[in-house]
């Protein structure tokens, strides 16, 4: 994969609707996408249908990324994963959806975006951090993020009272905080 | 829980929704305060943020190649120069839009030039509709240039919708080789990949939307089919 900057570049060409820009941000980040997208339905025709459904996406609203705040690389996998989650509650027939355009929506004004130098170490803290936490629960807001399971999911998973799950995840989304913001 | 417990309860909030945690009404307020409340945002993109890392543990998985073929046809099918004039169009996106015709839709038939039949196509197809005898459309390969040699014999798209020519070998999903332009004989260039199956496949075509099958495969009627035999 090419590196953020020219990842980020390429979104701005595609804003100003460059199709070549548009081909080479497909070419450099496609697969992880795709990844990102199998992972969560475990289904490659949907998972083919939806990365196509993403890149349209990202064509029509690559003008708002610059004002989102969003890394190039968390914008996009942002945009996979919402989509992904839609197709998998929409095949569960939950009817609960991911709001439509979370990150593709974004408001003005937000922090520019972070610098690509202290992602290796982010990523460290991250995973210094979710080991903080017990076992099970750590799982479960990993599996909440890269599976897109719900609340009931979870509480299934677990096999504890839904009530249960939620308190487990809402404390561990301080926690976690917490830790990351020391 | 400890500190304050407001900005507790937002920590939280920002997570459960960036994590899609949320129910879809939860949800619609958390983002009805996203617009006027930065602090707010702020919680969500780092969220987002932190997330996002954890996506790096997934491997990459190459998508097939139809995919991005979809993908174009359904984002700049509408800006094929059958329907709005060669001239017209270069003046409009210019020489970029020139490489993508050439690569992506098929061989316009200049003005003048005229696109002739192959002079010997290796294989050809002639397409009926079921259980028709009439010829709707001939196609030859004319393996000099690698193209589809595709003439239309009187048929017309339906209003508002395109045909669409499909390669299909043996038992394999349908492949697309482009929407058919209006005009009477064209030319689609082939993949090697197309044409290393072209031998005892059918050619199809199929009823679509403006623009293609918005999903890779047909959706609308199959209006003919015809038997691509060694010539």
């Amino acid at each position: 994969m090419k590196d953020l900057d020219a990842i980020e570049h390429l979104i701005g060409r595609c804003a100003l609707k460059d199709r070549s820009a548009f081909s080479d941000l497909y070419s450099a980040t496609s697969a992880k996408l795709f990844g990102v997208i199998l992972r969560v339905l475990n289904n490659r025709a949907e998972a083919e249908e939806v990365l196509q459904e993403v890149y349209v996406k990202i064509w029509r609203n690559a003008d708002r990324y610059s004002t989102g705040g969003f890394s190039p690389m968390t914008w996009l996998i942002t945009i996979a994963r919402n989509a992904a989650i839609d197709m998998l509650r929409k095949r569960k027939g939950t009817g609960e959806q991911m709001p439509e355009g979370l990150a593709e929506a974004m408001p003005d004004s937000a922090p520019g975006p972070e610098a690509q130098a202290v992602q290796a170490s982010e990523r460290k803290k991250l995973d210094g951090c979710f080991d903080e936490l017990e076992a099970d629960r750590a799982q479960a807001v990993r599996g909440a993020y890269l599976d897109g399971e719900t609340y009931a999911d979870l509480a299934a998973r677990f096999d504890v009272p839904l009530n249960t799950m939620r308190t487990w995840l809402r404390r561990s989304l301080l926690k976690l905080r917490e830790c990351l913001s020391r | 829980m400890s500190g304050v417990p407001e900005k507790d309860d937002d920590v939280v909030l920002a997570g459960e929704y960036a994590l899609g945690l949320l129910s879809a009404e939860e949800a619609a307020a958390f983002e009805a305060r996203l617009g006027a409340e930065p602090a707010l945002r702020a919680l969500y993109v780092q969220w987002a943020e932190d997330f996002a890392l954890l996506a790096e543990e997934i491997p990459e998985e190459t998508p097939p190649a139809r995919v991005k073929a979809t993908l174009d046809r359904r984002l700049f099918a509408d800006e094929r120069p059958a329907r709005r004039g060669l001239f017209g169009w270069f003046g409009l996106t210019g020489l970029a839009a020139v490489a993508l015709v050439a690569a992506l839709f098929f061989v316009v038939d200049l003005p003048g030039t005229g696109v002739q039949p192959p002079e010997n196509p290796v294989y050809h197809a002639d397409l009926r509709a079921e259980g028709e005898e009439e010829i709707i459309l001939a196609a030859g390969y004319d393996a000099t240039t690698q193209e589809m040699y595709v003439e239309r014999r009187g048929m017309q798209d339906r209003p508002d919708r395109d045909i669409e020519m499909w390669l299909i070998a043996g038992e394999n999903p349908p492949v697309s080789l482009g929407v058919l332009p209006d005009d009477e004989r064209i030319r689609l260039p082939m993949t090697p990949e197309q044409i290393e199956v072209l031998q005892g496949s059918t050619l199809a075509i199929s009823d679509e939307p403006e623009g293609g099958s918005p999903t890779g495969a047909p959706t609308g009627d199959i209006l003919a089919t015809g038997p691509l035999e060694d010539v």
